[in-house]
Formats: structure tokens, sequence, C-alpha cells
């Protein structure tokens, strides 16, 4: 396949996966700091960001390392560890610029910054694109759209959490309870974005 | 007059603290209330400007979606009143389960969710669903937020979104036929079924097939309500006269529907055509201006019905769907406060700056 070909299906790809297959409102991948991180809207841009840039790099990375390392040594179950081990070292080493560069959001971010290693949508996104056959370009394109489409959602989450802070939700429905119905909502509303063409 | 205020006096220490239906006090004020106006007077500054409290402000909404329910009657026939007095009664016993645990009055919002639901169906929906669409609508979409004025999405759309996922063959099958004169004495059943609606047609490639005048005056297939434009614009016309609907949602919404229309279609004649197609005009004046699930900022407003008209002809173009409103209006809602807190971030900071 001649680049150019591969740079438009990689753009194409990447728009459905922000909007057609967002890999939070579609797949419920990546939950638990989306529920946790989306109380403020200045936590979830600068997390949404993190993810964005770690899920892109993450995919790109474990793409050479897949199908230069393990597919010619024929260690294609090895998948699972290589992927984790290169995400740890990845966030290892965002969360070090991120303290450097900018102590507040650090700050904010606190324990989820390190939970992003063990965030579901960054492992299924270096899955997904072993299971679907994705050229290099085309992974990226992946990446990309997957952490904006998450950083979307999770944007979009805070603003209306913000919104909701001062109103009468039942008692046992705050926090998580109604964050939990909001992404039901949103996900309905996604899935009119199904079955693009 | 005097009487009704005698029985409702009559009857009042009933429903005091104490009374043997003090449960159903929602009821009781609901009623009063609409009956009475309260008659508070503000003897100092700052007095009100304007008489237009929520429940007048409400009752304006419903003057204006009265010619698209005449004309909804007219074209759909007395069933519609069933759906509308099922939609009441289903919606209502949610809001009054829900006011007499929180020990609040009923409040006025849900005359509108509760009249333009059973409008934007299919004529020949089963009522039973139209129960289930409003209980889920205003006990998801209104009721787990805290009531009228603090939900982030539209009850009537959540509704509608619900029962299009969960009986889709129902939703896109169940579209009235014009038909003859008019169908005022006529119950539709399922032999006035028409499948397909303009928009579905031109989905299949006969493009054009019906006529713009039909199109304009509603003489198509279509949700109850959506299909006479004429009706719309002459109601929708009045909202914005009284400022009820802002003009901003509006002119965002249409004008980038007409926009993204330019750029798919070939003639004047088709962009026109994709206007009156659908539930676009009556998205755009009775759904999208709802004033609790759109955009505070007079920005934000523009900004969120840019989002739904793009979204609109977006879905309608590229997607498995025919018709797309109702999930371009939810993506609005969903997008509404975080627009508005960044407008909010923008002119703070400038007035920093400035200050």
């Amino acid at each position: 396949m001649n680049v150019g070909a591969e740079m438009w299906q990689g753009f194409v790809v990447c728009i459905s996966a922000v909007f057609t297959n967002n890999i939070l409102l579609s797949y419920f991948l990546g939950m638990c700091p989306f529920v946790s991180a989306s109380r403020e809207v200045k936590t979830a841009t600068g997390l949404g960001w993190a993810v964005v840039f770690v899920l892109t790099s993450t995919c790109a990375l474990n793409w050479v390392l897949y199908h230069w390392v393990l597919l010619p040594l024929g260690l294609e179950f090895f998948r699972f560890i290589l992927f984790i081990i290169v995400i740890a070292a990845f966030v290892q080493a965002v969360e070090m610029l991120m303290e450097r560069t900018s102590p507040l959001l650090y700050q904010k971010l606190g324990i989820f910054l390190p939970l992003i290693t063990v965030n579901c949508a960054i492992l299924g996104g270096s899955l997904f694109m072993v299971i679907r056959n994705y050229g290099f370009i085309v992974t990226v394109g992946y990446g990309l759209g997957s952490g904006l489409g998450w950083l979307m959602a999770v944007v979009a989450m805070a603003g209306i959490r913000q919104r909701l802070k001062t109103e009468r939700i039942p008692a046992g429905l705050q926090g998580p309870g109604i964050t939990l119905i909001i992404a039901g909502l949103m996900a309905l509303a996604f899935m009119g974005f199904a079955g693009v063409t | 007059m005097k009487i009704i205020r005698k029985v409702f006096d009559g009857l009042q220490p009933l429903f005091e603290d104490g009374g043997r239906l003090k449960t159903f006090k929602a009821v009781y004020e609901a009623l009063d209330n609409f009956f009475f106006a309260p008659s508070a007077r503000t003897p100092n500054a700052p007095h009100l400007r304007d008489p237009l409290d929520l429940k007048r402000y409400m009752s304006m909404v419903i003057v204006g979606l009265a010619p698209a329910l005449l004309a909804a009657l007219y074209l759909n026939g007395p069933r519609l009143l069933a759906m509308i007095i099922v939609s009441y009664m289903a919606g209502g016993a949610v809001e009054v389960a829900f006011a007499a645990i929180r020990k609040k009055e009923i409040h006025e919002g849900f005359l509108v969710t509760g009249l333009i639901f059973p409008m934007v169906l299919p004529g020949a929906l089963p009522l039973w669903m139209v129960a289930v669409g409003v209980a889920f609508g205003v006990f998801v979409g209104k009721e787990l937020f805290g009531g009228v004025g603090r939900n982030v999405f539209n009850p009537a759309i959540v509704a509608r979104c619900f029962l299009a996922l969960a009986y889709p063959r129902a939703m896109s099958g169940g579209y009235v036929a014009p038909g003859g004169p008019g169908r005022l004495l006529e119950w539709v059943g399922l032999d006035a079924v028409s499948g397909a609606t303009p928009l579905g047609l031109a989905k299949q490639g006969t493009w054009m097939d019906v006529p713009l005048l039909d199109m304009f005056l509603g003489r198509i297939a279509g949700s109850a309500a959506e299909t006479s434009t004429l009706a719309i614009l002459i109601g929708g016309g009045f909202l914005l006269m009284t400022r009820v609907a802002n003009w901003r949602t509006v002119a965002a919404v249409l004008g980038s529907a007409t926009v993204m229309a330019l750029m798919f279609c070939d003639s004047l004649t088709e962009v026109i055509w994709q206007l009156c197609a659908g539930g676009l005009m009556f998205g755009a004046f009775f759904m999208a201006t709802d004033p609790v699930t759109s955009a505070a900022t007079n920005l934000g407003k523009v900004i969120y019905g840019v989002i739904i008209g793009v979204v609109v002809m977006l879905i309608r173009n590229f997607t498995g769907y025919v018709e797309g409103v109702m999930f371009a209006i939810l993506l609005g809602n969903i997008a509404a406060p975080v627009i508005d807190e960044i407008l909010y971030k923008v002119r703070f900071r400038r007035l920093q700056i400035e200050g």
C-alpha cells in the first residue's frame, strides 16, 4: 500500500475512533479515571491530554516492537507483558516530565497519573491495533483518534459535573452513580454516529 | 371562580401536615397553582419588570406549539390526542412520585415535555411505548438530576433517543402517511402507515421524489408534528417575537445546516428541501432552544447551535441513520456546559488582564 492511501486510511480511522468507535463511549474502556478525574474541567483536560499523548506514543512504540521483534521471533503470545512494560515505562517518563514542567497539574492529578498505566483504554488501544491488523501510520492515527475521543468525553463530562455540583441529585446517586448515568446518556447520543459509511 | 376557590380552601386541611392526604400535597398545590396565580406582591424595589414567570413562560411555549399541534391533529387524527394523554399520565406519575418524595411542588415544566414528546413520535406508535418512553425521559433525563431547571439533557430528547434505540422497528416504521382531506375523524391504524419518510426515500436514492410544496405544508410521512414547516414557522415566529426562544440558537442551527446543505446539494431547491425535511425545523425552534439544556452565554448559544446544525447534516449524509436531529441536540446538550465553562474562563481572564 502506498503512503498516500495509508495516510488517508489513517485519517479515516482517526475520525471514526473519535466519534463512531469512541473508546470510552462505545467500548467503555478507561472508565476508572473517567469517573474519578472528571470533577473539574481543568483536571480533566490535563489528564485527557496526558492520555492522548500516552495512547498515541505507546500505540506507535508497541507497533514497532510487535512487528519487528515479536513477530520475527514468533513470540506473539508475549505481547500482553511487553505492552504493559512499555506503557508503564512511558507513563513513568511522562510523570517525571510533568512534575518538572507543571507541578500544579501534577499535584492535582495525584494518583491518577500513575493510574494511566493500568488504564484499560491504553492497553486496549495497543491490543486493538494488533487484532485489526493496522499498518504503522494507521496505528498512529488510531491511537491519536482514540486519545482525542477519550479527551472529548472526559472534558464534556467534567463540564456537566461542574454544573451539577449544586444540584439536588438523590443522595445515593451522588458521585460515581450519576456519572455512570450521564456516561450512559452520552453513549446514547454517540450512537447517532453508528454505521458511518 | 369563587366556587373553585372555596372548594380548594375546603380541601386544604386534608393536605397539610397531619392531614389524611398529606402525601399528595404536591398534587393539590399544582392544581391550586394552575387555577390561581400566586398573589405575592413586592412592596419595595426591585420590582419585576415583566410578569413573565416560569409558569407564563411555559404557557408561551404551549401557545407556540399550538399551530404545529393543530396541523398534526389534522394530518394524524385523534390518535395523537390519546398519545398526549398517555404521555401526560405516565410522565405525570413519575413527576408526582418525585414531588411527593422531595416534598416539593410540581412544576409546570412537565406540561411542555409531556406535550412535545408525543409530537415528535411516529403517529402509529403503540401507546405503551409512549408511556415507557416518557417515563424513562422524565425519570432518568430530569428527576435524577434534581428536577425542573436542573437537568443537563432535554428529557423529551432523551426519551426519543431511548425509544429509537430500544424499539428501532416501531420507531422507524410507524409513520402515518398523509391521507385525503386530512385524518381529523379517523383513528389511524396500521393500514395508514407508510414506512418511508421523504428523508428515507432520499437515502434510497429516489431523491426529491416528494414535491417541495408538500414538504412545506406537511403532506408527507413523518413524526406527528414535525412535518408541517409552515405551522412550525408560525409557532416558532411567535416564540422568537416573545423572546421565549433565543434567536441566536435558532439562527445558528438553521444557518449552519444551510451551509452544510449547500456543500452536499446541487441546487437551491434541494437545500430548502433539506431544511424542510425531518425534524430539523421542529428541533431548531422548540427543542434546541430549551433554556435549561442549551448554553447560557450568547456566544455559547451560537456555538451550541452550530454543533447541532452540522451534526444533523453529517448524520443525514454519512451514517446509517435517516435522520439525526435528536442525536444532534443530545450532543449539543452534552457540549453546552463545557462551552459555557470555556467562555467564562476566557472572559474572566480578559477581565483580569484589563483590570
